[in-house]
């Protein structure tokens, strides 16, 4: 044992760092945010002809750069889904909702967003749901302001 | 070391203030896909991926290495990052060869970026930490009072800077990825811009960049058969010493000395000036020209600044031995890239194939990087023989 508590002390103190940035999207992820901006979902063709949402710069697979753009439907079916019943902060909802994976028409690749649903019985694998785009559009994955059930 | 392993394939971005048109993912790509086009290859031909950049609070994007995957082709590879500051781009191709020299692999990826306008390098260098003072300092700031000390010992007289400064960008200008393109500058204009850190003027620092450079090492059979002549590993060498330890000899740092002898004892170097043909050095301030030239034994101590100011290391002037025929990291630095950048151009001079810029008949040639406060260095030589 120490023989006092001023021999025995040891320092620590918390401290706070941040820094400025930017970020450049380039040309596949921006085209992606942009067509957000103008309400269209865009995604890309893998070089296995699957179409991705959101698009990939590089194919997953073979690395090959990805060019080909297609346009895919802002609806499309629920492939999995969480039910959150008591929504925190800074969850998108303040009311109980889904997370989902959703696979839009014409994609061959879910994305993950929320859904909007009443009741956790009304969600269900296979569920049909459509955008509900933000009444502003910025060019952010925040344009898509959730999903709804049709 | 054990196999021989070549520098195969180079690839390089043009060098430039802001590549806004691309993101992170989209400038590393374009440096490995020259280099895989420069060696002839496709993404499965490649065995492994080495990655490296400078400290990622520089872009605040916590182990890019992980966003990186499918941009350079790991899936399924084996992929490792490599972290030693501004030295990284020289310590990732070290670890890249040897990954071949030792079999593990017999060809191997290794890139290394910055991209200088998405990050915040300037600030992030010196963070604020409880209990001391915040340094605020930069690189230029760092190494200023490091280069006073330089010029009391050595009394070198107050232009050496200025005419590295001047021969730098004087190469860099027959480099056309180079990001500073300055045919015309002079010494009185060097002399006239704003003094940052004394003795620092802003001409004699080097710029911020966005870039990316690349490599593809083969092993020794592969080398053999690719479409342009390899430049052969002849030795690779690092050292480190601590940063803050106040003892140690800044100016002239034992790391530096130490791995300068074991590279040069790999490669059957006795004399860096006669045996070399070419060096590529990293000179981020241009007074670190003189000092490297004593710390990499090209010069006797203190007599750094006679072979710059004599010209020995100017392409133009037809030195015997040129100092970064490439401009340097005087006319670009991205900042991670910065050493892979020196060890490339080293490797690209001994292919003969160097442009403009190419050193007549260079055989063998050093490629250098340091980081950190002066504390990690990194090195290798490159020859168009095998030894």
């Amino acid at each position: 044992m120490p023989e006092s508590d001023s021999e025995s002390e040891i320092l620590n103190q918390a401290f706070e760092l941040g820094y400025t940035y930017t970020r450049s999207t380039g040309p596949v992820v921006g085209r992606f945010l942009t067509g957000l901006r103008e309400r269209q979902v865009v995604g890309n063709r893998g070089s296995d002809g699957r179409v991705i949402v959101p698009p990939m710069e590089y194919d997953p697979g073979t690395a090959e750069a990805l060019s080909e753009f297609v346009d895919v439907s802002e609806e499309g079916e629920v492939v999995s889904w969480a039910w959150v019943k008591h929504p925190r902060e800074a969850h998108p909802s303040d009311q109980p909702f889904a997370w989902a994976m959703i696979r839009l028409d014409g994609a061959d690749v879910p994305m993950v967003h929320w859904v909007q649903a009443n009741r956790e019985a009304d969600i269900n694998t296979g569920s049909r749901v459509r955008v509900r785009w933000a009444e502003e559009t910025t060019g952010s994955i925040n344009d898509i302001a959730g999903f709804e059930l049709v | 070391m054990a196999n021989l392993a070549a520098v195969v394939g180079i690839g390089q971005t043009k060098y430039t203030t802001k590549r806004e048109d691309v993101s992170i993912a989209g400038l590393v790509r374009e440096a490995a896909q020259n280099a895989l086009q420069d060696a002839g290859l496709h993404w499965d031909e490649i065995d492994a991926v080495i990655l490296g950049k400078a400290p990622d609070m520089f872009e605040g994007v916590i182990m890019p290495e992980t966003y990186l995957t499918d941009a350079l082709g790991c899936n399924g590879k084996p992929m490792l990052r490599v972290h030693t500051a501004g030295s990284v781009g020289g310590s990732t191709a070290i670890v890249a060869a040897s990954h071949v020299q030792s079999g593990t692999f017999k060809r191997v990826l290794t890139v290394s970026f910055e991209k200088q306008s998405e990050s915040n390098a300037m600030w992030a260098l010196s963070s604020p930490q409880p209990f001391s003072t915040h340094l605020n300092a930069g690189a230029g700031g760092y190494f200023a009072p490091i280069i006073r000390e330089y010029m009391r010992r050595s009394e070198a007289p107050y232009n050496v800077g200025i005419k590295v400064a001047v021969k730098d960008r004087l190469h860099g200008a027959r480099n056309p990825l180079a990001h500073l393109q300055r045919p015309d500058i002079t010494m009185k204009e060097v002399e006239d811009s704003f003094m940052l850190w004394d003795p620092i003027r802003f001409l004699e620092s080097c710029p911020s960049s966005d870039g990316a450079c690349a490599m593809v090492i083969a092993c020794e059979e592969l080398a053999e058969q690719g479409p342009k002549p390899p430049a052969w590993i002849r030795g690779v060498a690092m050292r480190s010493e601590p940063t803050m330890y106040a003892g140690r000899d800044e100016v002239n740092p034992q790391a530096g000395r130490d791995c300068a002898a074991d590279v040069y004892r790999q490669a059957g170097i006795t004399d860096p000036r006669r045996d070399l043909d070419c060096a590529e050095v990293y000179v981020p301030f241009s007074w670190y020209e003189p000092m490297w030239l004593e710390n990499l034994g090209f010069a006797p101590e203190g007599e750094g600044w006679k072979l710059t100011l004599e010209g020995a290391t100017s392409l133009d002037e037809d030195g015997d031995i040129p100092w970064n025929p490439s401009g340097g990291v005087l006319s670009s630095n991205p900042i991670g890239a910065s050493g892979m950048i020196r060890f490339a151009e080293a490797a690209r001079q001994v292919r003969g194939d160097a442009g403009d810029h190419q050193v007549k008949g260079a055989r063998l040639a050093l490629g250098h990087a340091y980081g950190g406060g002066a504390q990690f260095f990194a090195m290798w030589v490159v020859g168009a023989n095998k030894e």
